[in-house]
């Protein structure tokens, strides 16, 4: 017979009762939670087993008993084998019977970082992860794990929310603007845990879209909900320019030496220049753009970059109310995210709404739910490429160091034209982000309903159905008069992008005698993607300022695409437990995708990952060593292509004369393309030594992934452009360390804890094309700086002009002492790093909290057009040295004053000419040699030597170490003391200081942030004048209710 | 199920079928745009003919070319140019259409000539068949230009005016009679183009066709030309001119212009803003003096030049007539006389730019315009240089092939004080064709600007 069981569950670590610890009688549907004050009481048999559990706790089982008080104390699972964590098709597992890595971050790391793309809050954090920066506050990140495993194709994880793919794509990229990836839209409030599956052997039931591992994200529900429920939160944070450029602020715009204003598109002397090899800044009066002619003091401006950027900030609201009974789970958020970008009129706005419920229809019976709506407007978000109409980045490297910038903010004149420094090439960087804006509105819809019945106490079945659908508009305006564009142009390109998922699984779970237990599902998805594309472009407006696609000059240009694609999947996956220390895990599964041709459009993919934990097996558990595990696995899957790769059509061009326009299609498809196959083993152990105070996991992987699908540049005399190839190879193989310290804990409430992470990836591109003939892939480029996947080289290679070397390395230089440039491009590094690494050490003591975390990149170049260009046009501080006799240059003439004859070197500055030629101060030598090896002593003015040695057609020079190490993220945290929370009515009360990106304890490279990003593609490793990347300081409060 | 997949995957957003008409107005389109726009005349040989100079970024007038227009150049005609029309030849074949199949190979050979006067050697007989040579062999020059002439007398053989007519043609209106023309005209260019290496082989060929007037290029009525429209199809230089101010005309033309009293040269260059003096540019300055000249004391090409319907002209009267006087000159037409045939073609260009009668007349009896049978490479060289004024590439040629006008290289240029002879390959052929690209170079020598070519015989 039945009595009621009641009794109160506490935390074992520090005692404190703990809510909303489910309470579940073992094989029924029974089930409870602890209330406030962490007592519970439920009906149960005297020979029940009771289930406590709670997320971040050990679950605990225990006889119900004859009816006395109930007590338990749970341990917590930080960092036991013992840890529940949610793995692929969001099955729970113990950690301990995983055959694979995993590594988690809880809310709490993310909420707290603060960081309004959910990319950021993963830098440094886990091992193998490498995260590229935002440029700005508002754009995009990319983020990849061990490695890259595709040539061609996404190298970036898969994210799922609550067991629902979410597209994470960055629409739009080459478009000029940098718009920020998908996964920026989910509020980081909203989140539970996220773990990251890092590769195929975690991953495998994902199948297609595994091999760049998988984000699993779990949402917060309704379970457990302390007092009203209402949790506020709230916070603000500034974000200033990380690293900006440092300027020369000795000469001013021009070249030669010499300037001279009158309408800034060479109507003057030089006024057309962009470049400041001009006169000396020493107030001189020199006629301005700013001064209708008049002669006026020629002075510096040293902040006029910094004075253009302004500060960006973040505020962040948001509010959630969960409940629960014994039939509903619910948990409702709100967040509204304001940003304002660091260029001026640039911001974007985010409303979210979440509802998550858990509703217990009958006994066997449950239908979870999960929406999410966002709504993200931005009225101009910053430009990012060189683009004249754009960017305003590009005009400060191209620029007059005397420009007072403040002067440019009335940009408009009467008659409507801009008011600038130049005219040649630029219109007023405030006019370009204030008349020039590239709007974006997004709506965007997420979630899933999943019912659940429960057939018998071990089998039970679940149907789930999810979408993630959205609209992505953006509205480009350039306004009339701007310089290039003299009649403006107005576009619009919109996106309309779907998945849906329909899933059905059925999951067993029994114990089979006191030996083994068997937990599995077998199950069925089906999968749609759908993607359009409308672009509309009126090339020049009819009137001005009217921003319609009607208002046009000319025939408009306009482009769709539409695409859709489909994947049936069956899988299964069983895990076969021996006396909870040894587990077999099974997982199989059976694509058939779309964009592949029948016959080769079924693919399987198997995967067996088991684990030991020797301590246990053993009974090797001592003071010292607490836990030991070993884990192993091999993992096999396949990825398909996207649509429409199969069967050669022809474009359409821009009718001419009313006759219609078809073109052969610069790409040669394939009609037999194969899948992708990638297979990864991956052993690994993990350790934890006296009492857990010290906890490492060591993995060693590696993978293969060959039939690769390439769309590879080809000659063009094949009559095409690229062929899309089925047969690239690439390994990649590496190793990942997580150390845990805890070196003080004492029983005061003081800890210390330090975690270290480290990862080293090496990869080599096996092969391009079967017959051997291409040897290399272009992954992007800028100018003759190209990055490549070279066969038999490691990924990413920097390929562009080098300097011409002897037999003994030693630079040639011409005639003129100018180094000559290797007609053969080179290798010049490779963006990949070798490691990465990070330590993060947090101290607690009672309610505070203090944690800061470094990390690192090891290896790995940039090549830097901000250096280059900078130096080139003579704007950068490194353009200084021999600029003058100041500044270490060196004296010279010409004969008879011919500037085309070559320069003769004096002995010392107060030297005269021997027929009293002027004499010049700004001579360099150039370090190299001349052909017949002799070193050489031809001497270069200034200007000529910058633009010999750092132009566009010599890469080499702006090639650097892009390896850092970096203050990330340093957090202060108060809890207030529950006590005294409730003595006030409130639940808690937590404040948090968090800032993040905080400073460059070493870098490489000058100028620029190497962890900028180009975009989230694969072309990485080159700078092109990219906004600067920023750092943040932020104060958040978290008050439940 | 597999159906159903299947149908998902057709492509909704572009034809799977192609029609020839369509096909040969983008052929012709596109390759006319590349041979008269940026990459191929404005930043490169406008520059090196000395017809265009450069006024800001002066880097390419001082023989440093983009990579990017080297890349275009070359990516454009095969990829678009190339490709474009072995495909629509193939389809004049299955839809018995031998018209289409004859315009089909004339453009292409137009296209494969200019590729072979720019670059020298370059890939033809393994070109356009991706599925057999994913990375092509160059031939040799010699080759290509033989090649050409089997290929365009076939062409011309192939045209029959009484067949199935073709549609989409925007060059020359349908009219097949002037397709043949157009064919045999190239063939004359070529053969001369070779005389000084194979003078048998081109002579056979003004033997085959030069007398027959009929089946030539015979009128300024029916130069080849692509008439322009209004934006967005308006000529590359006009819609250069929109929103860029890069370019003058060259000190050099208007010098010659000057020296001749030219009536074509208030036609060629226009009036600066500021003054009412045509002034040209040096070709080759630092960036820093000619952005001192003043960007409105400086002469920019004429308006014939830079109006948006401005043509674009691939053959004229008038360079026929100069062809048929210099192979009249060397004995390779037979029974005419080049002082006629010269003087007919200085004729025709100032015809062509509308220059009156009396003023032709006047100008030919100019002692300096007179033809010089002693050194016909000069007289023809110099005269012919100003007709194709504005067709770069068709004048860097000829520039080349004759040696007049004695052009200086450019003021700062960075060869040495050499003239470019050609172009360099696109760096993309080292990384995608490498071991065919090593033999080019191996055969006709390093692949730099200076390196002369098989036709421009020294």
């Amino acid at each position: 017979q039945e009595t009621r069981v009641s009794g109160v569950v506490t935390s074992r670590s520090d005692a404190q009762r703990v809510p909303g610890v489910v309470v579940t009688v073992k094989g029924t549907n029974r089930g409870t939670q602890t209330d406030a004050d962490g007592k519970f009481s439920i009906a149960a048999g005297p020979t029940d087993t009771l289930r406590f559990s709670f997320i971040g706790y050990t679950t605990v089982e225990q006889v119900a008993g004859n009816g006395k008080a109930l007590n338990v104390a749970l341990e917590s699972a930080e960092s036991k084998l013992n840890e529940v964590v949610v793995t692929a098709l969001g099955i729970s597992r113990e950690k301990r019977s995983l055959g694979y890595a995993v590594q988690e971050l809880k809310s709490k790391d993310i909420a707290e970082a603060r960081e309004s793309n959910l990319v950021n809050a993963l830098a440094g954090k886990i091992a193998g992860v490498t995260v590229t920066n935002s440029q700005g506050n508002l754009g995009s990140s990319r983020i990849i794990i061990r490695g890259e495993t595709s040539i061609a194709g996404n190298n970036q994880p898969l994210f799922i929310i609550d067991g629902i793919p979410v597209d994470n794509s960055q629409l739009g990229i080459g478009t000029g603007r940098d718009f920020a990836n998908a996964i920026a839209d989910v509020n980081p409030d909203d989140i539970e845990s996220l773990n990251v599956l890092k590769g195929p052997n975690a991953a495998a039931l994902y199948g297609s879209r595994a091999s760049a591992g998988v984000l699993v994200i779990k949402t917060k529900t309704g379970r457990g909900a302390k007092g009203l429920g209402i949790t506020v939160n709230s916070s603000a944070s500034v974000e200033s320019l990380l690293v900006l450029p440092s300027f020369q602020n000795v000469y001013g715009q021009g070249s030669g030496g010499q300037f001279s204003y009158v309408d800034g598109k060479g109507g003057g002397l030089n006024d057309g220049v962009d470049e400041s090899w001009g006169p000396k800044m020493d107030g001189r009066l020199i006629p301005q753009f700013f001064s209708n002619g008049e002669a006026v003091p020629f002075v510096p401006h040293p902040n006029n970059v910094k004075d253009f950027y302004e500060t960006g900030s973040t505020f962040n609201n948001g509010v959630s109310v969960a409940g629960s009974n014994d039939k509903l789970d619910y948990r409702f958020s709100f967040n509204n995210t304001k940003q304002s970008g660091i260029l001026p009129n640039t911001g974007i706005t985010r409303n979210s709404f979440a509802v998550n419920t858990t509703y217990r229809i009958a006994p066997k019976l449950t239908l979870s739910t999960y929406a999410n709506y966002v709504k993200a407007e931005a009225d101009n978000l910053p430009g990012v490429d060189g683009r004249r109409g754009n960017s305003v980045t590009l005009q400060f490297i191209w620029f007059g160091r005397q420009v007072d910038t403040r002067l440019l903010r009335n940009y408009k004149n009467p008659d409507g034209t801009d008011f600038n420094w130049n005219h040649s090439y630029y219109s007023n960087p405030y006019w370009i982000q204030n008349e020039n804006t590239v709007g974006q509105q997004r709506n965007r819809f997420f979630g899933n309903a999943r019912l659940s019945y429960e057939i018998t106490d071990w089998l039970s079945a679940n149907l789930r159905v999810g979408t993630d659908t959205y609209n992505d508009r953006r509205k480009y305006k350039v306004a009339y008069y701007t310089n290039g564009t003299p009649y403006g142009s107005y576009t619009e390109d919109a996106y309309a992008v779907t998945e849906t998922n329909t899933e059905f699984t059925l999951n067993a779970k029994k114990k089979l005698n006191t030996d083994f237990s068997v937990d599995g599902l077998i199950g069925g998805n089906i999968r749609n993607n759908q993607y359009e594309n409308n672009y509309q472009q009126a090339p020049r407006l009819a009137v001005k300022g009217v921003y319609t696609l009607n208002n046009s000059r000319d025939p408009l240009i306009s482009t769709n695409y539409f695409s859709r694609l489909r994947v049936y999947s069956t899988f299964a996956s069983a895990q076969v437990g021996f006396r909870d220390y040894a587990f077999l895990n099974l997982t199989a599964r059976n694509d058939w995708s779309s964009t592949l041709p029948a016959g080769n459009n079924s693919y399987f993919y198997p995967s067996v990952n088991a684990s030991v934990v020797l301590s246990d097996a053993l009974h090797i558990q001592s003071r010292v060593l607490s836990q030991l595990k070993i884990r192993g696995g091999w993992a096999q899957v396949g990825k398909d292509t996207d649509p429409y790769q199969l069967v050669n059509t022809y474009p359409f061009g821009q009718p001419f004369d009313n006759n219609p326009l078809l073109t052969v299609n610069d790409k040669f498809l394939k009609k037999d393309l194969k899948p992708e196959i990638t297979k990864a083993t991956e052993v690994g152990l993990e350790a934890s030594f006296f009492d857990n105070r010290i906890r490492t996991d060591v993995t060693y992987y590696s993978s293969s992934s060959y039939n690769q699908i390439l769309l590879a540049d080809v000659s063009a005399t094949t009559g095409n452009l690229k062929k899309l190839l089925n047969a690239g190879k690439i390994n990649n193989h590496g190793v990942e360390v997580t150390l845990g310290v805890t070196p003080v804990s004492t029983a005061s409430g003081f800890r210390w804890d330090v975690n270290l992470n480290y990862a080293k990836n090496i990869s080599k591109v096996v092969e391009l094309d079967k017959e051997g003939f291409l040897n290399d892939y272009v992954l992007g480029s800028s100018g003759n700086m190209q990055v490549l996947a070279s066969k038999g080289k490691r990924y990413g290679a920097l390929y562009g002009k080098a300097y011409k070397r002897d037999d003994q390395g030693r630079i040639l230089v011409n005639a003129s002492g100018a180094p000559v440039i290797d007609d053969n491009k080179k290798v010049l590094g490779y963006y990949t790093p070798k490691w990465t690494g990070s330590i993060n050490n947090a101290f607690s003591f009672k309610g505070f909290s203090l944690s800061f975390l470094i990390d690192t990149r090891q290896g790995g170049s940039i090549w830097s057009g901000t250096n280059y260009t900078g130096i080139y046009t003579g704007v950068l501080a490194a353009s200084l040295p021999g600029r003058d006799e100041e500044h270490g240059g060196l004296p010279y003439y010409y004969a008879g004053n011919n500037q085309q004859s070559k320069p003769v070197q004096l002995e010392n500055h107060t030297a005269a000419a021997p027929n009293g030629e002027t004499v010049y101060h700004d001579g360099i030598i150039f370090n190299g040699v001349t052909a017949d090896g002799k070193q050489n002593d031809a001497i270069l003015p200034a200007q000529r030597y910058y633009k010999a040695v750092y132009s566009s057609s010599l890469n080499e020079s702006s090639v650097y170490s892009a390896s850092f190490i970096k203050l990330r993220e340093v957090k202060l945290g108060y809890a207030l003391p529950q006590e005294l929370a409730h003595r006030w009515g409130l639940q808690d009360v937590n404040i948090t200081v968090t800032a993040r990106n905080l400073w460059y304890i070493d870098k490489k490279v000058p100028n620029i942030d190497p962890e900028t990003a180009f975009n989230t593609g694969n072309g990485q490793g080159l700078e092109t004048l990219q906004i600067p990347t920023v750092r943040s300081l932020g104060l958040n409060l978290k008050v439940s209710f | 199920c597999q159906k159903e997949l299947e149908k998902i995957n057709r492509n909704p957003n572009e034809s799977e079928t192609v029609q020839p008409d369509y096909l040969l107005t983008n052929g012709i389109k596109t390759n006319v745009d590349t041979y008269w726009g940026n990459d191929a005349a404005f930043e490169t040989s406008l520059l090196y003919v000395q017809y265009w100079a450069k006024i800001q970024y002066t880097d390419p007038d001082r023989y440093i070319p983009a990579a990017t227009s080297i890349q275009t150049v070359w990516n454009n005609f095969y990829a678009q140019g190339v490709e474009d029309f072995t495909t629509l030849a193939a389809l004049g074949d299955s839809l018995n259409n031998p018209n289409y199949k004859a315009v089909a190979i004339i453009m292409r050979s137009w296209i494969f000539q200019v590729l072979t006067d720019l670059y020298g050697d370059v890939p033809y007989k393994q070109t356009a068949d991706i599925e057999k040579y994913l990375t092509p062999q160059y031939d040799n020059q010699r080759d290509i230009y033989l090649g050409l002439l089997a290929e365009l007398k076939t062409a011309a053989g192939l045209i029959n005016t009484s067949a199935d007519g073709i549609a989409g043609d925007i060059l020359l209106r349908g009219d097949l009679l002037k397709w043949k023309k157009f064919a045999n005209s190239l063939r004359l260019r070529i053969a001369l183009r070779i005389a000084d290496q194979e003078f048998d082989a081109a002579k056979a060929v003004f033997d085959e066709i030069g007398a027959d007037n009929s089946n030539l290029i015979a009128s300024n009525d029916e130069n080849v030309k692509l008439n322009y429209l209004a934006s967005p199809n308006q000529n590359p230089v006009a819609k250069n001119r929109e929103t860029r101010n890069d370019y003058r005309i060259s000190k050099s033309v208007v010098d010659k212009l000057n020296a001749l009293n030219d009536p074509r040269l208030t036609i060629y260059a226009a009036m600066p803003r500021d003054t009412n003096k045509i002034i040209g540019v040096t070709n080759g300055l630092p960036t820093d003096s000619a952005s001192r000249l003043g960007f409105n004391k400086t002469s920019d090409v004429g308006a014939v030049f830079t109006a948006a319907s401005a043509p674009a002209v691939l053959f004229s009267y008038a360079e026929l007539l100069f062809i048929k006087a210099e192979a009249a000159q060397r004995g390779l037409l037979a029974g005419e006389d080049a002082a006629t045939l010269y003087a007919a073609a200085v004729t025709a260009s100032l015809k062509q730019y509308g220059v009156s009668d009396a003023a032709v007349a006047t100008y030919l009896l100019q002692p300096s315009v007179v033809y010089n049978a002693a050194n016909y490479k000069q007289s023809i060289g110099d005269q012919k240089w100003l007709a194709l004024f504005g067709d770069g590439l068709a004048g860097f040629a000829e520039w080349r092939r004759l040696d007049y006008p004695k052009l200086p290289a450019a003021y700062t240029g960075v060869l040495g004080g050499k003239s470019p002879l050609r172009l360099t390959y696109p760096s993309s052929e080292q990384a995608l064709n490498g071991v065919n690209y090593k033999a080019a170079v191996a055969h006709q020598g390093a692949d730099q600007l200076i390196t002369r070519l098989w036709f421009d015989k020294e």
